[in-house]
């Protein structure tokens, strides 16, 4: 039931959830509550495998959807930011907007409905790191992931190093906890906003591209099914805190890869879908009941 | 109307700060009509008016807030124009608003480099920045730790942390907005010290207020603003409260009007050992108090010891963890906020925006929230729109709410005429007990004496009052009785004529009596 | 007057900039937009545009109703399926007339319970609903994904489906289309809102609310009781969509097929955008379900593929978003 190959799979489930979950919680912490991570995610996706099967090379097909991340947040940098709409109205938009626009896509760009692959689509490859790779269970569990999963672990370091440890992350905070005074202290929190609205789509870029390239080598139809909605809620549950994100993460990724063994062992793939979110929804209980102890002071003591 | 600005003492020496001819419009409103200020350096200098007088936009100009229409800015004789508050700053402005811009979960350190950070190989550099703020401490004897996090501070103390930060930025010319508004009498000495002290080393102070004492205490020369024109610019010393008083409201008023004392009857509200916590701290400890029908009893304080908890307490809105609330002789404890105002309770709540009303719907609508569940609001199950309206121009009426109409959304109505409608709803429930929090606070002065007349009419009609106020001079006119606050506790009571400034003040901030 | 010609000028830009996509796929935009038209209006449209219109109008109506009290519930997709799927279950079991009534009410149960479920977690357990409600959803799809696959499936048929309703437990076609009565059901559920929301106590209160909790908390209005209430009423309607939808054509429960048209989030937009306004909501859903509709016509006429329309259909509301945000800013301002 619990062996290395668990957990194995549970980092490679996790990886997108965590790139998206740092996204949103870099938004969160300027004051942004961004749930176009999903769509996001989505558009990162298409736009890999496109990049990928057009270029023939994966690396570029990473790059291209970074970049798609990054400009189709702009909707909702744009809109939120400039245009003060609803964020979650334009997140909503947004992902709608994604699904329409890949399935579009998929149809005029590959010709195809649903689901688009092929074995000449260059996907990522598993990374062996030397010596590392030669310890049992450990070597097991962390070795023979992609470059992205790697990298996923280094961002959660470098955006806690940023925003403890570098003027733009002491900034971010204050722009996320009152603008108006960060404003008042020559601090652009418009621009700070746009910042992390557009990095969070190179993150959710890196998510989609993780997801289309690296979990699998395909593009299907909202094939995110949800994984941006459940960083949505990691942001919330580790409370935009850097590790606070990943345990939620890694809670997620262990359901999944759980689920998935569960399958194995004949319990039907519809009920085990249901287990990350059931896990996330039981963790929230947890958590939250101990949170509740403290009682909500109707008022300021300003 | 310009009066000649008073000239500096050295007028060899270019002004700290001169602002000329300032001309600001927001739509149709012109806010700022040819302003000009003008203060030498190792000058306070007071900024006076009313409530959209035109201060705010003003100093918001100097601070590259806002850009003037027209007119010009210079400091020590340089034309300035600043496109954003970073380039204010970085003239030597610094700028405390009213209600602070602190991060309350940053630490003092933090919050005083935030926006100017030193940095070592790319990263914060906290060792410099402790180091920093720690020399500026020391020498400006401010009681203050650089470790210490703002949002466990008092206010006082906050209000120095404001001060560090400017002087961090090397800020030549301080603008303090309102800035003891939430501060003792002794933190009031206290930073009029420390701004007189910065003053003598050469800084320029420009101070915002509506009080007219601190203006006569503290300030060199003063500049007052009236419907977006100077109407006053003078050394204080050539100046009294009544020449800033005419100048600020354009008519004469009596500032000292006495109201005869209320004659209090049965007892209406007793809260007995009335207890809140939160996470370990004691908000309310142990509370015990009574009102009397025909009395109003007053509530001074420095703000955050427990006033806000008190009267939410008793209304309701907080849960308490021990003790008992009775309106009359029937213990409301164990009920909700409905079922609170049922038994007697109206509130008029503190903060105006968020809690007393919903600016953003109709005053119809607002006026009607707590009348809505009985006639003649509601008739058949169903309400009835008509009554909507005539119980709103019932109240506008009756006390003299200054709106285009009941449909009128209530932001668009001026901060005395909101509090006015708050006030004439929850008078117009004729409850036996009204909770009043700040019934004045960012009122205009004839609005000031409207609410002010109508709160003792309540009382004579035999109700009972129980007013918060972080105004002293409010409670001191008002008051039958008077209790300090301090820690959630009453750490003194006085009655009317035994109550005196300086002693309450004491009270207020802890000092035994 | 001002927002009208504000809005009317979003969307013009958003059929140029579509006109210009349709361009770019080498489609006659004149010809698109008028098939468009045809097909969401014309007499062969009219049917196909209401039976579009009845889920998303309904599932509109539903979530406006939280949202009216400032409560965004984003589970709708869950309380629909919830409510599919359980009145199916019920109208296989009871037989004739009775079953009908019975299979609707299941769904109106269902959903609302389910809705009342993530409400209680809010309000007993702390989580924020915008995150109970979302999860929750979730396990509900799964349920009634492995529900069609195995217990409730329809024996004669390799896809996941559930069987097939009798003649008996359908409800009656309306004469010459597809739309059922089902249609007069989500309408006067749509006005009972409006009479609500307009006329009563509770309705002003949820108004009140979402005007601001302080103050609605300070005026006495209980939030939890409010939050349940509403929630129940949210997920009702939404289960009695489900309900109405699987008993018309083709009378089952097919897996994705209450997901894929996307009519929980349309319909969310359609109340975000229109304030949660009951008629503003019917009317953005009805604008939404005839562009959908027309999609499919523009596909048939020049073969540009119907998600297109879904494309142009986002970049509307994008737009709408930013006016009605500038709107918003503007008012704040003066």
């Amino acid at each position: 039931m619990i062996d290395a190959a668990l957990f194995s799979s549970a980092l490679g489930a996790l990886a997108p959830i965590l790139f998206a979950a740092l996204a949103g919680a870099l938004c969160q912490r300027a004051g942004v509550f961004n749930i176009a991570l999903e769509g996001t995610m989505l558009v990162g996706c298409f736009a890999g495998v496109a990049g990928s099967w057009y270029t023939g090379s994966v690396w570029l097909g990473v790059l291209t959807a970074m970049l798609a991340g990054t400009v189709y947040s702009l909707i909702v940098a744009t809109g939120v930011v400039t245009f003060g709409a609803d964020a979650i109205v334009l997140g909503v938009a947004a992902n709608l907007l994604a699904v329409g626009l890949t399935s579009y896509l998929i149809q005029t760009v590959f010709g195809s409905r649903g689901t688009f692959s092929d074995p000449g689509l260059a996907g990522l490859d598993p990374v062996e790191i030397p010596v590392l790779d030669r310890i049992p269970v450990i070597g097991e569990i962390l070795s023979g992931h992609s470059v992205l999963v790697y990298l996923s672990w280094l961002a959660v370091v470098a955006f806690a190093v940023v925003l403890y440890r570098h003027p733009w992350g002491l900034r971010l905070r204050g722009v996320g906890e009152r603008p108006e005074a960060a404003a008042s202290l020559g601090v652009p929190v418009d621009r700070y906003r746009y910042g992390v609205i557009l990095v969070g789509g190179a993150l959710c870029g890196l998510a989609g591209a993780q997801l289309a390239l690296g979990n699998v080598t395909l593009f299907s139809e909202n094939m995110t099914a949800g994984r941006g909605w459940i960083a949505v809620v990691a942001v919330l549950l580790g409370r935009a805190l850097p590790y606070g994100v990943l345990a939620a993460a890694v809670l997620f990724g262990l359901a999944e890869a759980f689920g998935f063994r569960l399958q194995g062992l004949g319990l039907p793939q519809q009920l085990t879908d249901a287990a990350p979110y059931v896990v996330t929804l039981v963790a929230l209980f947890v958590f939250s009941a101990r949170v509740r102890a403290r009682r909500v002071v109707t008022r300021g003591t300003e | 109307m310009t009066l000649h600005r008073a000239e500096s003492a050295d007028s060899a020496e270019a002004p700290a700060v001169e602002l000329r001819g300032i001309v600001k419009r927001f739509a149709t409103l012109l806010a700022n009509d040819h302003v000009d200020l003008s203060a030498a350096p190792g000058e306070i200098h007071a900024l006076m008016g009313e409530n959209g007088a035109g201060k705010s936009t003003l100093m918001s100009v100097l601070y590259g807030m806002v850009q003037p229409d027209e007119g010009t800015i210079s400091l020590a004789g340089q034309p300035m124009s600043f496109a954003s508050p970073a380039e204010a700053i970085a003239a030597g402005i610094g700028m405390v608003q009213q209600g602070f811009a602190l991060f309350d979960s940053l630490s003092v350190s933090d919050n005083v480099i935030f926006g100017a950070e030193p940095t070592r190989r790319g990263l914060l550099d906290r060792r410099a920045a402790r180091a920093g703020v720690t020399e500026l401490i020391e020498r400006h004897e401010l009681r203050l730790r650089p470790d210490d996090r703002v949002g466990d501070l008092p206010v006082g103390v906050r209000q120095q942390v404001e001060i560090l930060k400017l002087l961090y930025r090397r800020a030549r010319v301080l603008v303090l907005d309102e800035p003891t508004a939430v501060l003792t009498p002794a933190e009031t000495d206290r930073l009029f010290a420390v701004l007189r002290d910065l003053a003598g080393q050469g800084h320029t102070v420009l101070l915002v207020t509506h009080k007219l004492h601190e203006v006569t205490a503290v300030s060199d020369n003063v500049t007052v603003l009236r419907d977006g024109r100077v109407t006053l610019s003078a050394p204080t010393s050539a100046t009294d409260r009544a020449k800033l008083a005419t100048a600020m409201t354009g008519r004469d008023v009596d500032l000292d009007r006495v109201y005869p004392p209320g004659r209090p009857g049965e007892e209406a509200l007793s809260v007995r050992g009335l207890t809140v916590r939160d996470r370990g701290r004691t908000l309310l400890d142990d509370m015990s108090l009574s009102v009397r029908a025909g009395e109003i009893v007053g509530i001074a304080g420095v703000a955050g010891n427990g006033q806000n908890e008190l009267v939410a307490a008793i209304a309701g809105l907080l849960e308490s963890d021990a003790g008992a609330v009775l309106v009359g002789d029937r213990d409301i404890s164990d009920l909700g906020v409905r079922d609170r105002r049922a038994a007697g309770i109206a509130y008029i709540p503190e903060d105006r925006g968020d809690v007393g009303a919903a600016p953003g719907a109709r005053l119809a609508d607002n006026l009607a929230v707590g009348f809505h569940r009985r006639p003649p609001l509601l008739r058949r199950g169903l309400l009835r729109p008509g009554e909507f309206r005539r119980h709103a121009e019932r109240i506008i009426e009756r006390f003299d709410v200054r709106a285009p109409g009941p449909a009128a959304p209530m932001r668009t109505l001026s901060g005395g005429n909101q509090q006015k409608a708050i006030l004439g709803r929850e008078l117009a429930h004729e409850a036996p007990v009204l909770l009043v929090e700040q019934p004045t606070r960012g009122v205009d002065i004839a609005a000031v004496v409207d609410i002010h007349t109508e709160l003792i009419a309540y009382r004579d009609a035999g109700h009972a009052v129980l007013l918060v106020s972080a105004e002293l001079s409010e409670i001191l006119g008002l008051a039958d009785r008077i209790l300090v606050m301090y820690e959630g506790r009453i750490v003194a009571r006085f009655g009317k004529d035994e109550a005196d400034v300086n002693v309450i003040g004491m009270a207020m901030a802890g000092a035994a009596l | 007057m001002n927002n009208l010609r504000a809005v009317s000028f979003t969307v013009l830009a958003a059929l140029l900039l579509g006109g210009l996509l349709l361009g770019a796929t080498g489609a006659d935009p004149l010809t698109a937009y008028w098939s468009i038209v045809e097909g969401a209006f014309g007499p062969d449209g009219i049917p196909d545009t209401l039976a579009y219109a009845v889920p998303v109008v309904g599932m509109a109506t539903a979530l406006a109703i939280p949202l009216r009290a400032g409560l965004v519930n984003l589970g709708g997709e869950g309380q629909l399926v919830l409510g599919a799927i359980s009145a199916i279950a019920v109208g296989l079991q009871v037989p004739g007339p009775l079953g009908i009534v019975a299979a609707l009410a299941a769904g109106v149960l269902a959903g609302g319970a389910y809705a009342a479920a993530a409400a209680l977690c809010e309000t007993r357990l702390g989580v924020p609903l915008l995150v109970t409600t979302l999860l929750l959803s979730y396990p509900a799809m799964s349920l009634a994904a492995y529900l069609v696959r195995f217990p409730m499936r329809d024996p004669g048929s390799s896809l996941p489906q559930s069987g097939q309703l009798p003649p008996d437990v359908r409800l009656p076609v309306l004469a010459g289309s597809g739309v059922t009565v089902g249609l007069f059901l989500i309408a006067a559920a749509a006005v009972a809102f409006a009479v609500v929301d307009a006329r009563t106590p509770a309705g002003f209160e949820a108004r009140v609310t979402g005007w601001g909790p302080r103050f609605a908390e300070y005026a006495g209005i209980e939030r939890p009781r409010l939050t349940l209430r509403l929630l129940f009423c949210s997920g009702g309607l939404a289960g009695l969509v489900g309900a109405v939808v699987v008993l018309g054509f083709p009378y089952r429960f097919i897996d994705g097929a209450l997901i894929t048209p996307q009519y929980t989030w349309i319909g969310l937009l359609a109340a975000l955008l229109a304030f949660a306004s009951p008629l503003g909501t019917v009317i953005a859903a009805l604008f939404f379900a005839a562009l959908t509709s027309g999609g499919f016509a523009m596909e048939r006429a020049t073969q540009v593929p119907r998600e297109l329309t879904a494309v142009l259909q986002a970049v509307l509301i994008l737009f709408l978003a930013a006016t009605t945000g500038v709107l918003r800013k503007r008012r704040r301002t003066v």
